[in-house]
Order: C-alpha cells, then sequence, then structure tokens
C-alpha cells in the first residue's frame, strides 16, 4: 500500500476520455469523495485487466493513490453487474451522468446523492416511467447543491401551497403565488398547487403532474447551468 | 544531449505518431538517416501525396483519395443493406471478415453528449440524406459495444425506424476459442440475457 492510498471505494464512472496512446482518463462519482478524476494507464491496451470493466453504469470498487492532480486507479472490480439500460432508458442514464458532470464539484462528497443515483439506475431499469425517476433525481440533486426548492409554503416562508391555486416560479425567492393559470404578469410559467403538492410528497402519480415537476424542474436546473444546454437531452427523438 | 536542428526537427516531428515517445523517434531518425535513406525518402514522398490526395468519400465518408471510394463504385455489392461504423478503421475490420457484401456508411466519430457531440456534431443528416438516396432495405448497426456505442446505435435505429426501415444490431456475445472463466463479468451477463436457441 503507497502512501495516500483509497482503498476499495464505491463508485461509478460517469465518464471517461482516451488519454496518450493506451490510457483512460476517468470521471467518476465516489460514494465518499464525491466527483474526481483518476488516470487508469494501459487502460485502452489490449491486453488492459480492466476489460469491459471502466464504463458507466456498472457499480465498481476503486482504489487509488496520488494528490489532488491528476491521480492514478490502482485496482477496480466490478461490485455487481452492469445495469442493463436499453435504448431510452439508456439516454436517461446519460442524462444523470451530464447533470452530475456539469453541477458537482471535485472532492465535494455527497453519499446520499450516491444511494440516490444508484437507485435511479436500478430504477430505470425497469420501471414503466422514466420521467418519474428523473424527477425525483433532480429534485434530490437540487437538495443536495444547497438549491432544494420549497413546495409547501411560498416563498419566504409565507402561507402554505393550496391545491387550487396557481404560482409562478422565482429562482431566488421560490413559489409565489398568481392570479390565473395563464402566463404569469412578468410572463413567466405557471404551475398549479396540485403539482407542486405531488412533487413536495414525491407522488407524480398524474400525467400532469409529470409535465409541470418536469418544467419546474428545468427551470431550477437551468439557473444552476448558467443557461448552457445540457446535450444528452438532445439524443431524445 | 542535443544534434544538430535538423535531427532534432526530425525526432520532434515523427513524435506526432501514435505509441511514439522520444526515444522511439530517436531511435527512427537514426534508423532512417543511416541506413534507410531510399525508404525514408519513398516515405516522405507518399505521405506528402496521401495527405494531399486522401479525403472523405462522397457517399460513406470512408478515407478515399477517389471520389467515390472502391467499395461504394462496386456495383456487386448488395444495394440493400447499409451498414453504419463508426470510422474507417471499422470498415476494414468489418471487410476482413469477407462475410458482408453491403454497403457502408462510417460517422467519423459517435454520440458523446458529455464531450458535447451530439446529432448535429456528428452531422447525422447526411446519414439521413443517405438513407433517403440509396432506402436500404436493412440498416446494420455495427457501432463500438460501449456506451456511447450504444446510445448511437439506438438514435441512428430511431431515425431509421420512422422512415419505416428496418434497423439491426451486431450480436454481443463471449469471444470465440475464449474460457468463460477470463471473461468479464459484464460481457458474459449480456451473453446470457441474449442467449440464442440451439
Amino acid at each position: 500500500m503507497r502512501n495516500n492510498e483509497t482503498i476499495l471505494q464505491s463508485a461509478f464512472i460517469l465518464h471517461t476520455r482516451a488519454y496518450r496512446d493506451t490510457s483512460l482518463l476517468l470521471e467518476l462519482f465516489t460514494v465518499e469523495q464525491g466527483r474526481i478524476s483518476l488516470v487508469a494507464r494501459g487502460a485502452r491496451g489490449s491486453r488492459s485487466r480492466y476489460k469491459g470493466l471502466l464504463q458507466p453504469f456498472v457499480p465498481l470498487l476503486i482504489s487509488w493513490y496520488g494528490k489532488s492532480e491528476l491521480m492514478t486507479l490502482t485496482v477496480a472490480e466490478a461490485d455487481g453487474v452492469m445495469f442493463n439500460l436499453a435504448g431510452e432508458r439508456l439516454l436517461c442514464g446519460f442524462y444523470l451522468n451530464e447533470l452530475l458532470m456539469r453541477l458537482l464539484h471535485r472532492h465535494d462528497a455527497h453519499p446520499q446523492l450516491f444511494m440516490a443515483y444508484q437507485q435511479a439506475l436500478r430504477g430505470l431499469q425497469n420501471a414503466t416511467s422514466m420521467a418519474a425517476i428523473l424527477r425525483a433525481f433532480e429534485k434530490h440533486l437540487l437538495r443536495e447543491l444547497g438549491y432544494a426548492l420549497q413546495l409547501d409554503r411560498e416563498a419566504h416562508s409565507g402561507p402554505l401551497i393550496q391545491a387550487d391555486q396557481f404560482y409562478y416560479f422565482d429562482p431566488d425567492l421560490g413559489m409565489l403565488p398568481c392570479e390565473s393559470s395563464a402566463k404569469s404578469t412578468a410572463g413567466q410559467p405557471v404551475f398549479c398547487g396540485k403539482s407542486l403538492l405531488a412533487l413536495h410528497a414525491d407522488e407524480l402519480i398524474d400525467k400532469d403532474f409529470l409535465r409541470d415537476a418536469k418544467r419546474l424542474l428545468r427551470l431550477a436546473l437551468n439557473q444552476l447551468l448558467d443557461g448552457k444546454p445540457l446535450k444528452s437531452r438532445e439524443l431524445f427523438l | 544531449m542535443s544534434f544538430s536542428p535538423l535531427i532534432n526537427q526530425l525526432i520532434a516531428a515523427l513524435r506526432c505518431l501514435p505509441g511514439v515517445g522520444p526515444k522511439t523517434a530517436q531511435r527512427m531518425a537514426f534508423h532512417l538517416l543511416e541506413r534507410e535513406r531510399s525508404g525514408g525518402l519513398s516515405l516522405a514522398k507518399i505521405l506528402e501525396e496521401a495527405i494531399a490526395n486522401v479525403k472523405h468519400c462522397h457517399r460513406c465518408r470512408t478515407l478515399s483519395e477517389t471520389e467515390l471510394c472502391l467499395l461504394c463504385a462496386n456495383t456487386n455489392r448488395d444495394q440493400t443493406l447499409l451498414c453504419v461504423v463508426e470510422t474507417p478503421a471499422d470498415v476494414f475490420a468489418i471487410e476482413q471478415t469477407g462475410s458482408y457484401r453491403g454497403l457502408y456508411f462510417v460517422l467519423m466519430g459517435r454520440l458523446s453528449p458529455l464531450d458535447g457531440i451530439g446529432p448535429e456534431e456528428l452531422g447525422l443528416h447526411h446519414l439521413v440524406a443517405r438513407l433517403i438516396e440509396q432506402s436500404p432495405k436493412e440498416v446494420v448497426l455495427a457501432t463500438n459495444p460501449t456506451v456511447e456505442g450504444e446510445a448511437t446505435a439506438h438514435y441512428i435505429a430511431e431515425l431509421v425506424k420512422q422512415r419505416g426501415l428496418r434497423a439491426t444490431r451486431i450480436a454481443h456475445g463471449v469471444p470465440l476459442g475464449g474460457e468463460l472463466e477470463f471473461i468479464d463479468g459484464n460481457t458474459l451477463a449480456r451473453s446470457l440475457a441474449a442467449r440464442a436457441e440451439v
């Protein structure tokens, strides 16, 4: 064992890139260190010992050493089989990875989010509604990043959200009431209270609820993404 | 130790090749200058010629010095089959097997949203134009078995099906002549999931 070596930590690969002739640069989401980058030496060669292992959506146990810049992978073992994501489910997986790549800072631990990510991948394998899984993950991600949506009360800890009322979303403040179901005075999209309460309770059972949750979470995420769109959204035909 | 400027430049230039570091580049340079001068000259000549003339085939986008590559120009190939691959090297690999008689389309990459490569960046409108022009009966998706390759295959399959054409994907499985014990778990799991009747 070397100095500074971290031993067998649960991790998922978010993205890989070719590095030099036969190596791979890995972007990982680990349970205790959050997002880190590692070099996997010789991982692309024909005699690589990591064959088939260093891919997204494979639960891994990894060891690495090095200081915070460019650390090196020493061991990678499968911690179960790869999540079987096909077709559109795979695109959803890419979407989750892109969100994490764009929004997590390196070396910020998010153990709860790691569990949520694992759960989302498991759900994507066979759930009938992929949308509900994505929304639950987005909501969890916002909370972890310190931008939790307050969905049971109006902004400034105001009155409780009413199911039959309409609201608009101010990214800096929260939900604010508005008069009708048409666009609010400032032109923002409007949400009905019923949908907000459903998202609050994680009970997105209705198509309308799902559509509203998607609109709202997208607004909240776009704020954090600095308006630069997510590329994986383009792949949904 | 430093050599005369021209030798240094040659060593530096050779390092643009894959797998060639400073030491190898130095060995190559001395080999050419000491023992292989005529070979070096013909290499320089053919390299210049190839780089000036080799472009992309207008139909399949593989590398070719003619407007239509030899495969596209061959009228004996099966016009009802179109195989979609990532790189010209993949065309070569499939041709070597001798078991495919159709035509090709080379993507020159793959969809990789996390690298910022979406359908537009990959130039998939070329493929759509090709589907309209050739209108094959079957499109064989032979992108790599990586997650990006799978996503690319899925996306193209949707494009193909929208046009009422048939899309097929090359199979995943255990390599021939291998031993199950040494095959990685993910490949083995895939081959079990896609097992076929005997």
